[in-house]
């Protein structure tokens, strides 16, 4: 079959816009279970982590992830890209090196060519080759909608864990890539942006965060998580609730595509950040000067979103050069810990 | 005449688009709009909202039913392509100035500098013609903390002329939270105020 142009983003309900559960309905869901007890089980789904950590020996330990969702690009092999991406970026947020994956694939295949399946693998497999990944196997069921990630493994050591706790009042939060891509989702499937934009946004979508984790390798980094469906506050709040700490951000510094500030006064605004405000809203106090439209950027859901790196404050300036210089350009110093008004994100 | 959207079933962005749609043929006085869910309708009140539209919702069970009413209602433009509200002045043009960069021609900056800037006080002698003021790339400076030319604006806004500041330009120059005068504005408001303009003058 010639290549048809065909628009991915037509086929699925959801893009960036109602893909990921939300966060509420899920704490609900998973609130109270009895859940098997193990003393090798460092981080588990009772830490709501970004990957759960098993130890294997004093030395090693597993760290293991799971990603998966509907296309928010038209391009097969770049969709492909994203998902490995997206799903490859939970470990490095551990601070863990990735080694085996396994396709997780959904597809439509009474009204999706094969070929396609075909490029979106090859997509993803790119991705793993660049991570140093191998793939070991999958796992297809035919679906109305399709829906493509990996599920990942990596290696860490067991005492260099980076979770999403242990702030420390004074450091300073950097963020290793821009926000807005799940607006930016909206309006390409709205047909709304140019070319130049999507390609930017896919790219930057694309791109591992396998350099940023390498980077932070060498500095005293406290606590790391990675920018995704919960969008930056969201993801933010996972951090700082029940931290003993609060957190001071600065909004004119959170790197953004400008594009979204003005889509989101268009009100072209996925789904899932009403959820993430609905959510986290009552832990975050917006100062005046913050205007609605990018408020609802800082809530916007994230596919394959930067790192969010806490690092102590003298070596945060030092970090963010290193950064730059492994050409994540747009890494930035946005906020500090501060040591109260504890468990409260203010924004101004 | 009052437009009603049935869009109940629709997820976003598609009640926006189908919005923008309407309000782009027919620029209605009053629209209605039908949801059936949360999202879309915030969705859809900011998108009204920014369109200059007073929204108004009730919600009948599942079923949020948003009006949305111009400002000034009575007398809507016949075929305008959207729906920014015209201040009403008794103008008899109405001029558009796009002001592109902080300085004024090529040349000595520092006197493209003091030319715009006398520009800028001088615009005033347009009385009532002079419609809208749009800044974009440099020219945003003009509007942020720092700029001699804010009480200027200030003035000409208390005249009535509308003052809009590139949200892009702002973004990309790190001055969103300096705006001192004018209304954060995009590319779509932009062009639609050409299309409304009687002569649009760029600078």
């Amino acid at each position: 079959m010639p290549n048809k142009p065909i628009r991915l983003t037509q086929t699925v309900k959801g893009s960036g816009c109602a893909a990921k559960l939300a966060a509420g309905d899920l704490a609900r869901a998973l609130c109270g279970l009895d859940l098997p007890v193990d003393p090798d089980l460092i981080v588990g789904i009772d830490k709501a982590d970004d990957a759960g950590v098993y130890r294997i020996s004093d030395d090693l330990a597993l760290v293991q992830t799971i990603d998966f969702f509907p296309p928010m690009v038209d391009d097969p092999y770049c969709f492909g890209q994203i998902a490995a991406a997206n799903a490859l970026s939970d470990i490095y947020a551990m601070g863990g090196i990735p080694k085996t994956a396994m396709n997780v694939v959904a597809f439509p295949a009474k009204t999706l060519d094969m070929s396609i399946l075909r490029t979106i693998i090859e997509g993803g497999l790119s991705k793993m080759r660049e991570a140093g990944v191998v793939l070991v196997g999958g796992h297809t069921v035919e679906d109305s909608e399709l829906k493509y990630g990996l599920s990942v493994t990596g290696f860490i050591h067991p005492g260099r864990i980076l979770t999403k706790r242990n702030l420390q009042t004074g450091d300073r939060l950097i963020l290793t890539k821009p926000i807005g891509t799940g607006i930016v989702s909206t309006a390409i499937k709205a047909g709304l942006a140019d070319q130049s934009l999507t390609d930017r946004v896919t790219q930057a979508m694309a791109t591992l965060n396998r350099n940023a984790a390498l980077t932070m390798e060498d500095f005293p980094v406290h606590a790391c998580t990675d920018i995704t469906g919960f969008g930056f506050l969201g993801h933010l709040a996972e951090m700082v609730v029940d931290s003993g700490h609060g957190v001071r951000i600065t909004a004119a510094h959170v790197p953004m595509y400008p594009e979204a500030l003005e889509w989101a006064a268009m009100g072209l605004i996925p789904t899932g950040a009403y959820n993430n405000r609905n959510f986290r809203g009552s832990f975050v106090d917006f100062g005046t000067n913050v205007s609605q439209r990018v408020q609802d950027v800082l809530f916007d859901p994230q596919t394959s979103g930067g790192l969010l790196i806490a690092v102590a404050a003298t070596e945060a300036e030092r970090l963010v050069h290193a950064l730059h210089a492994t050409g994540i350009e747009s890494a930035a110093i946005v906020g500090e810990v501060i040591a109260e008004p504890i468990d409260r994100i203010i924004v101004d | 005449m009052t437009n009603e959207l049935d869009c109940r079933g629709l997820g976003c962005p598609a009640p926006v688009l189908k919005i923008r749609e309407t309000l782009e043929k027919e620029a209605p006085a009053a629209i209605t709009v039908l949801i059936d869910n949360e999202a879309a309708w915030q969705n859809v009140c900011r998108f009204l909202e920014h369109q200059k539209y007073t929204i108004n919702t009730e919600k009948q069970g599942p079923v949020f039913r948003v009006v949305g009413t111009r400002a000034e209602g009575t007398a809507a433009p016949a075929k305008a392509p959207s729906a920014p509200t015209v201040t009403e002045r008794k103008a008899g043009k109405k001029i558009m100035v796009m002001v592109t960069s902080d300085h004024m021609g090529h040349g000595d900056d520092g006197l493209g500098d003091m030319l715009m800037f006398n520009f800028l006080k001088t615009l005033k002698e347009m009385g009532p013609d002079l419609w809208r003021l749009v800044f974009v790339n440099n020219g945003v400076t003009f509007t942020a903390e720092g700029s001699e030319a804010v009480p200027i604006l200030q003035e000409l806004a208390g005249e009535g002329v509308e003052i809009l500041a590139c949200g892009a330009c702002l973004a990309y120059l790190h001055l969103l939270d300096k705006i001192q005068i004018g209304e954060v504005s995009n590319m779509l408001d932009i062009v639609t105020g050409m299309q409304l303009a009687d002569s649009v003058v760029t600078i």
